[in-house]
């Protein structure tokens, strides 16, 4: 697809059907407006932090569309279009990023580290490219246990100059792993450019380094990700090798509620490619040019998105806290003496001095 | 690293955070004012920014430095480093986004001033940073090595102890890597859950061969940092990111140094001593304000400085003195630098001791986002636990 959805190649239209095209359609837009929702709140004090995905959402779609449901996500902490494609509630969303009642990993984490391991997408942490190793230790399993499944292995072109990332990247290799790995170039990490992270041709070009074959991509064509992706997946099962897909994109936010990017980047630039070359626009191009949407579905679906996210919003503000003892659950499988004891002195504790501690916005 | 700036107070001016075309049109502030009842209607205040744990107590204004200026953490820290380069010709700072002044501001200004061959960015690689900066050192050169924060140091961490720390040791003295220095943001910051709350001094207090820093105030951060430059071993400064607004005081412009391995009595009293660092001296300042005024007990506080290698003598003359000692960290109980502390002044005090010696501290757990409010060891738990010292 050019910039104008126009397909360039016909041999590479991957001819999609129209009801999975539109759910391409909805999961980026809808990621976008609980993006904008999402940031707001963390400007006005309601949730501590937060990270958007604008530009991304072509590089999360296309390639999660690509995927079997059961297909094991390790992410990096801005793919959450992935968890939108596999219809990841917004209730679940928002529950995490306010910790509440409903949060899954209860509270434990900073907004936007989600997990789902219904849908396959372990949850996020923090450091960047630890991920990269484990990932390619579940795809060694999941050969072994013979599943037919891939890992997919997201992480930015800054991620990539850790040592975890030669690590995987060589384990996959020698270990013949059907796993996918997935960069997202997006320019930078936080203010960091890439001519300051790496010298050499991108991260495709050291695919190859590996014994890794690697291709690199529009990430802000979906098809153009969803074909790689297909096509990688397709071999990575067949063939018990890695695959390591470089989809170019632009990070259009900052890094995240805590960075202003305007202190390194100029606002031409952020403009060029939100207006020039974003994944949606070019999506939304398509689908008009070929009757499948128009201005009034558009005006319809901003409204009922936008009321979606609304309204889980405010439903995820209503909800308490989890109750303060599952700070101590989880560190280990079964709860260690000493642990408990800890967790026995902090009941006792607020007993007493109960009045200075927030205990109202918290279930018992 | 995923990086957030401590917002104690302020938030970053935010310019347009784009969004795609025509949907740029639906911004997020419109939106939520038309849709949201105000916040005290939905009773969700206590949802925003809560109080601090602590309150920030400045030093009286130093005297003998020359002129001061009033300055935060961070640029304290700015001053520390700007004094460090305009001294020192070989002397470099590196690390992930400090060229453009840092994610917490620390080296605004450095690289204009001193050139992108002295002040630069390295590639996201801690491991890298590290052992380019020990590589740095060897030559004689002054390295000042960033780490985003402290949490994600552990990459380096076989770089430090194994490498860093055993130089000058396991070379018969041929070589060395004093001259470098690793920088950190370290601690609870109120948000920042797992991974941007650690207080890891304890897995490097176990490390011989290396120092370990934490200053309290912004005068402290800028003696004990330019010390920590000088000092002919490696170091590791940890700098509480709660601070770096929040704490503001008269800071001296020229350099000055504040001496390592000597910990500073900053309250004299006779019936408690309480020992901590960095933000949580502030905690048990507070704590000991309390007892006085709640019990009638007269607490002396210390603030340890530096973790390794650590003022024996300071903290026993003390438990000597009182009988009774509580040390306090965010950093979890077991294995925490609270256990060596009580282990050391049980044998060399004992029986000086009128009670256990209690340690105040985060449960043996990872750090939590939502709960906080109750891992933290604030003021209400060491008051607790002092009082019981008291009544044992």
């Amino acid at each position: 697809m050019d910039r104008q959805g126009q397909i360039i190649n016909p041999s590479e239209d991957p001819h999609l059907p129209q009801e999975k095209v539109l759910k391409f359609y909805r999961s980026m837009t809808l990621l976008n407006t609980m993006d904008r929702i999402l940031y707001e709140s963390q400007r006005q004090g309601r949730i501590s932090f937060y990270m958007t995905n604008y530009g991304e959402e072509g590089t999360h779609v296309g390639s999660a569309a690509a995927l079997d449901n059961t297909d094991l996500v390790f992410g990096q902490y801005r793919e959450a279009g992935v968890l939108m494609y596999r219809d990841y509630p917004l209730e679940l969303f928002m529950a995490q990023c306010y910790g509440n009642v409903s949060d899954l990993g209860k509270g434990r984490q900073m907004p936007v580290h989600y997990g789902c391991r219904e849908r396959h997408f372990v949850t996020i942490s923090s450091p960047l490219a630890t991920q990269i190793p484990q990932a390619v230790g579940a795809a060694y399993a999941a050969k072994r246990a013979n599943a037919n499944r891939v890992v997919i292995c997201y992480f930015g072109e800054g991620a990539a100059s850790e040592g975890d990332a030669h690590a995987g990247f060589n384990f996959a290799a020698t270990l013949e792993c059907p796993i996918i790995f997935f960069c997202r170039n997006n320019g930078y990490a936080i203010s960091t450019p890439t001519s300051e992270q790496y010298r050499g041709d991108g991260i495709a070009a050291r695919g190859p380094g590996y014994g890794i074959m690697s291709i690199r991509v529009d990430g802000n064509d979906v098809f153009a990700v969803y074909n790689a992706t297909k096509e990688a997946r397709r071999r990575a099962v067949a063939e018990n090798q890695p695959f390591l897909i470089e989809a170019m994109t632009y990070r259009i936010g900052h890094h995240s509620t805590s960075d202003d990017s305007s202190a390194y980047r100029s606002v031409d630039e952020v403009n060029y490619w939100d207006k020039q070359d974003h994944p949606i626009s070019r999506l939304r191009h398509y689908l008009q040019s070929r009757g499948w949407w128009d201005d009034e579905q558009e005006k319809a679906w901003r409204k009922q998105s936008r009321k979606k996210v609304m309204e889980a919003f405010e439903q995820a503000e209503r909800k308490p806290k989890p109750s303060p003892s599952l700070l101590f659950s989880d560190v280990y499988q079964e709860m260690p003496a000493q642990l408990r004891k800890q967790q026995e002195a902090l009941a006792r504790h607020l007993q007493t001095y109960g009045e200075h501690y927030p205990l109202d916005h918290f279930e018992k | 690293m995923a990086a957030f700036a401590a917002t104690a107070g302020g938030l970053l001016r935010l310019r347009a955070a784009g969004s795609e075309g025509q949907w740029r049109r639906l911004r997020g502030a419109g939106l939520l004012r038309g849709l949201l009842q105000p916040e005290s209607a939905t009773g969700v205040a206590a949802q925003r920014r809560r109080v601090a744990h602590f309150t920030f107590q400045p030093d009286p204004e130093p005297r003998e430095y020359g002129q001061t200026q009033k300055m935060n953490l961070f640029q304290a820290i700015t001053s520390a480093l700007d004094n460090s380069l305009a001294k020192d010709p070989t002397a470099v700072i590196f690390g992930e986004d400090v060229a453009f002044g840092g994610v917490f501001r620390c080296t605004v200004g450095l690289r204009d001033k001193y050139g992108k061959d002295r002040v630069f960015n390295t590639p996201l690689c801690e491991q890298g940073i590290v052992g380019f900066g020990i590589g740095i050192a060897v030559t004689g050169a002054t390295a000042i090595a960033e780490i985003q924060f402290a949490d994600y140091i552990f990459p380096a961490f076989d770089q430090i102890v194994n490498e860093a720390a055993k130089y000058r040791y396991r070379s018969g003295d041929l070589f060395n890597c004093g001259s470098l220095t690793i920088r950190a943001p370290w601690g609870c910051v109120g948000h920042g859950a797992l991974y941007h709350s650690q207080s890891p001094e304890a897995f490097f207090a176990h490390c011989p061969g290396i120092k370990v820093v934490v200053p309290r105030s912004p005068f402290q951060a800028k003696g004990l940092l330019l010390s920590c430059i000088e000092d002919k071993n490696p170091c590791i400064f940890f700098e509480p990111k709660i601070l770096y607004r929040a704490a503001v005081e008269q800071v001296p412009v020229e350099p000055y140094n504040v001496p390592l391995s000597q910990a500073e009595v900053i309250q004299e009293g006779s019936d408690v001593t309480l020992v901590a660092w960095g933000t949580q001296v502030h905690v048990i300042r507070e704590v000991a304000a309390m007892a006085q005024e709640k019990l009638g007990v007269s607490c002396e506080v210390i603030d340890l400085r530096t973790i390794l290698p650590w003022d024996v003598d300071t903290v026993c003359k003390s438990v000597i003195k009182t009988g009774r000692l509580l040390i306090s960290h965010e950093a979890p109980l077991t294995g925490g630098f609270a256990s060596e502390i009580s282990s050391t002044v049980q044998e060399e005090c004992f029986l000086n001791l009128e009670a256990p010696i209690s340690r105040v501290c985060g449960y043996d757990t990872p750090f939590p986002h939502i709960f906080e409010p109750f891992y933290i060891p604030d003021k209400w738990k060491c008051y607790d636990a002092l009082r019981k010292m008291i009544n044992y």
